[in-house]
């Protein structure tokens, strides 16, 4: 081939690329979360190669399913959903109404509970609420009697209201801050009082984002798997949590069943959310916000002191939910058994590491673990995520079907995906007669991409849309192809959103547990969030010890998401 | 370059938004196309660089057909209002961006070149500069620089002045101009301004809906709009609806609008006499067939007759108006009359400071015009 024509294919290529890699990542979907929830469908109404409903209609018309799984996990989700706002709108109100110092930066560590591992926040509730946690270490400190809060429906609804309030409180915070003050005015000049001007101009502003934070919680904590596992056992079970025990006592077409059942439930949701989301998208910053005013105030009247005293009780108690459980944790993986500070917790991980047997749960494969798969997941979930970006920023015929199929990983709860990967994959599919099986880590790799390449979306996606797309026109009239004007303009300009998205899909697949649980157990390759959970089991002090390595990986992503300025205000 | 467009059409679903335009524009032309906002002339010059594909008809480069070449293989320099500059680039890095495609023409190196084009548009020694610390004006010339430096066959300019103030757009619409001269570079202009396109332009297009409404030199078109559209977009004028009443043997026509009776010379523009260099092309959309070259009796007709040709005191076709409204403007003053429920626009030049003492509103004033500073459109 002489020079020419090699320089020609290469500007093909070149061209061509970015529809091979959108090509690709349909392919990626396909294989890697359509085709298994598609499996998790069929095990549900094939019974012996045979359509069926029985195993659905079992469920549908059995008290126990109906009642003490599925009306179970819609309850804890509302009550959830509730203790969300209560705990996350007084925030919103501080952020976007009051000037006080550590503002800005207590409002970017809303983002940490997205970045948390739930089985470690779950460890931190059990060190803070349990017999011998530190909320009962106090009483008795002062002499009153123990409480038992763990495995109470009430345990669950605070650990959700620790990973949502906060969206919560972002999400209003942003909408809050968007509300003209010149509107406001208006109201007042037009002889509103305060309160009605809040009322009839502020809130109904409000009322969207309140909305939407609300459905994102009630769709996060119906699909919610580690809390409930760690806080609620067995005896409080939502359906994840059912689903994840039938598949232990190998019940596949009832955990498919169930999963179905879920799935429907979670997309129908999501799908509500998503037009309602469409309809609502407000215009980033106002011109003129409305003004704040300093938590002190600077005369004490009676309205003035309630209110900072008020406020003053709404920090006690966010110390309580978001800091203690964490500081629980830490001091628990170093208190001994007496009371006094150990390093045994930690003394027996090295231990256990260095003498453990060969069917026992050993840190530093955990480590390796998490880290060779968050690392592959980097590798696939990046550029789908920024493939994905590019594609749902743009306008052409069938966006709508790619949007709604893109986020549909979103939707399904990584135990369907977990199980469809494990029935799927892990066990291996015929193609034309030959057997194919991917290793339970490649599954894993592969349901956490899934997971977490959405974050990766919706962390580049915006800064693609505020792009000018003439920029592209500019450089392509120069010279460039499509592709060249990818890497060389849109991609610098995106950057900071690509290593936010990339973080996150670190933090994401470190801290995974729904999928990778289930398929840790065909393939014995667990993590750091499983080893928690197993050492959860059995002792506690291991366990917390584990915590800490993990509070330690994921905090150091979330620097790094700080770092480049995160952007999940969209959500 | 020679740019031909060939019965283009742009279709999205049922919206149609360019039907079937035909331009072609001479090397080293300054050609202009010029409508209000949604006529279909940015899609024209999107379909020019390859933004966008026509839904049907075809653009040729020197006779060359264009479908299916990529944007980045048609050598053509695009300046856009917004500029457009690369934010992560300095100026000097966003005029060499193009010559990181293709040799700097003329032979020296891109510093060389860029350094050439900066100094052209004034702002030598701004390499190092970031777009964001530039003023608008100084940003547009860095995008013209930027577009100008691979040596481009054809410069496309999108509205490139709308976004600064009003001075300094004069300024540099000058300064495009008396570059676009020097280099004799192929461009077309894109604007909604009826007054920048007849200031700068070789040749104007004027769009309406998207179809070419007539092609011509500026003061062509001006002077000899073909339809009334032409004549109501590019500067003030009267269009007045009438019928005609007789031929006389005189010549001239006369024509009826509600009570009164205009003489008009014998219809300024009929067939056959163009009278421009490019005549031949301004036939643009063949329309001119179904248009009656010789009006007759009981005909309608319309005709227009600009501000500065109404007369006050004026002999011939003299009418009786009330003023509603007058608008100094420096030069002349604006006096629109009521004529019988008709709007009549007169430009009455400035004679001193007291001067417009006649023109209060409510009182009459006789206006009238030439027989022939009429001119009757489709």
């Amino acid at each position: 081939m002489s020079r020419v024509s090699v320089r020609r294919v290469a500007r093909v290529l070149e061209q061509r690329l970015l529809t091979l890699v959108a090509a690709l990542t349909a392919v990626v979907l396909l294989v890697l979360f359509y085709y298994p929830v598609a499996t998790v469908f069929a095990d549900a109404v094939l019974v012996d190669g045979r359509l069926t409903v029985e195993p659905i209609a079992t469920i549908l018309t059995s008290e126990f399913y109906l009642v003490d799984i599925i009306w179970f996990t819609a309850k804890q989700a509302f009550y959830s959903t509730l203790a969300s706002l209560a705990l996350g709108l007084p925030a919103a109100w501080l952020f976007s109404r009051f000037e006080f110092r550590g503002r800005e930066t207590l409002r970017s560590l809303t983002i940490l509970p997205f970045v948390m591992p739930s089985i470690m926040v779950a460890i931190g509730f059990v060190a803070t609420f349990g017999r011998n946690g530190t909320l009962n270490r106090a009483l008795s400190a002062v002499g009153l009697p123990p409480v038992e809060l763990l495995f109470t429906l009430e345990a669950i609804i605070v650990a959700h209201a620790f990973y949502n309030a906060p969206l919560v409180a972002r999400v209003v915070t942003a909408a809050w801050e968007s509300v003209d003050a010149r509107t406001v005015e208006t109201a007042r000049s037009l002889g509103a009082n305060p309160r009605r001007a809040f009322r009839d101009v502020v809130l109904p502003q409000l009322l969207p984002s309140i909305g939407v934070g609300a459905t994102l919680t009630f769709i996060f904590t119906f699909a919610s798997f580690p809390i409930v596992l760690a806080l609620g056992g067995f005896q409080l079970a939502t359906i994840e949590v059912f689903v994840y025990s039938r598949v232990r006592d190998l019940a596949y077409a009832e955990a498919a069943s169930l999963a179905v059942i879920e799935t429907v439930i979670s997309i129908t949701l999501t799908a509500v959310y998503l037009r309602y989301e469409a309809s609502q998208r407000s215009a980033g910053g106002a011109a003129n916000p409305l003004p704040r005013r300093s938590v002190v105030p600077s005369d004490w009247t009676p309205k003035s002191t309630l209110r900072t005293v008020g406020i003053a009780g709404y920090a006690l108690v966010v110390g309580l939910v978001f800091v203690v459980p964490i500081a629980s944790m830490i001091l628990a993986s170093v208190t001994g058994g007496d009371g006094g500070f150990t390093l045994a917790n930690y003394a027996f991980l090295v231990e256990r590491q260095a003498t453990g047997a060969s069917f026992q749960v050993k840190p530093l494969p955990a480590i390796l673990n998490s880290l060779a798969f968050a690392a592959g997941t980097l590798v696939v979930a990046v550029p789908m995520g920024v493939v994905m970006a590019v594609l749902t920023t743009r306008r052409y015929r069938g966006r709508g079907l790619i949007d709604v199929l893109s986020m549909a990983p979103f939707a399904v709860s990584g135990i369907v995906v977990g199980l469809g990967l494990l029935r799927g994959l892990v066990f291996g599919v015929d193609v034309l007669g030959t057997r194919i099986r991917v290793t339970g880590a490649l599954a894993i790799v592969a349901a956490h991409a899934v997971g977490a390449y959405p974050f990766v979306t919706r962390n580049v996606a915006p800064l693609f849309a505020r792009l000018d797309g003439r920029l592209v026109e500019s450089a392509r009239s120069l010279g460039a192809t499509r592709t060249r004007a990818l890497v060389d303009i849109e991609l610098p300009l995106v950057w900071t959103g690509v290593v936010a998205g990339a973080a996150f899909a670190v933090a994401i697949s470190i801290g995974e547990f729904d999928s990778t649980i289930i398929l840790a157990e065909g393939a014995g390759s667990y993590t750091m969030p499983i080893a928690v959970e197993r050492f959860l089991g059995r002792r506690l002090g291991p366990a917390t010890a584990m915590g800490c390595l993990l509070l330690l990986v994921t905090s150091a992503s979330f620097l790094v998401v700080d770092r480049f300025g995160g952007r999940w205000g969209e959500l | 370059m020679r740019l031909e467009l060939d019965a283009v059409s742009k279709r999205y679903g049922s919206a149609t938004a360019l039907d079937s335009v035909s331009l072609s524009v001479d090397d080293g032309e300054f050609f202009t196309l010029v409508g209000p906002s949604g006529c279909g002339k940015t899609t024209t010059l999107r379909c020019i660089a390859g933004f966008e594909s026509p839904t049907e008809g075809t653009v040729r480069f020197d006779g060359e057909s264009m479908a299916g070449v990529a944007p980045e293989s048609r050598g053509v320099g695009v300046v856009f209002q917004n500029y457009a500059l690369f934010p992560h680039l300095s100026v000097g890095e966003n005029v060499a961006y193009g010559l990181r495609f293709t040799d700097p023409p003329g032979g020296g190196t891109r510093d060389e070149r860029v350094a050439e084009l900066l100094d052209l548009v004034d702002l030598a020694g701004f390499e190092d500069r970031d777009p964001d610390s530039l003023s608008g004006g100084q940003q547009q010339r860095v995008a013209l620089a930027r577009a100008l430096a691979p040596g481009p066959d054809l410069l496309l300019l999108d509205e490139p002045m709308s976004a600064l103030d009003a001075r300094l757009r004069d300024r540099l619409r000058r300064q495009v101009k008396r570059i676009q001269s020097e280099l004799g570079v192929t461009t077309v202009y894109v604007t909604h301004d009826q007054s920048e396109a007849l200031a700068v332009s070789d040749r104007v297009a004027v769009l309406n809906r998207g179809r070419v409404e007539q092609v011509g030199r500026p003061r062509e078109l001006y002077h000899r709009p073909r339809t009334r559209f032409v004549a109501e977009f590019l500067g003030e004028n009267n269009v007045l609806d009438g019928v005609v009443e007789s031929r006389p043997e005189t010549g001239g026509i006369r024509v009826g609008v509600g009570d009164a009776v205009f003489t008009l010379a014998e219809g300024r523009r009929v067939l056959g006499q163009g009278g421009s260099a490019s005549g031949d092309r301004a036939e643009t959309d063949g329309r001119d067939g179904g248009r009656p070259a010789r009006p007759e009796t009981g005909d309608s007709l319309t005709f227009c007759v600009r501000p500065e040709q109404l007369r006050v005191g004026a002999e011939t076709n003299r009418v009786r108006g009330t003023v509603v409204d007058t608008e100094f403007q420096g030069a002349t003053t604006r006096v629109r009359l009521d004529w019988g429920g008709t709007e009549l626009v007169v430009a009455v030049e400035d004679g001193g400071e007291e001067s417009a003492a006649g023109f209060e509103d409510g009182t009459t004033l006789d206006i009238g015009f030439a027989p022939a500073s009429a001119h009757i459109v489709d």
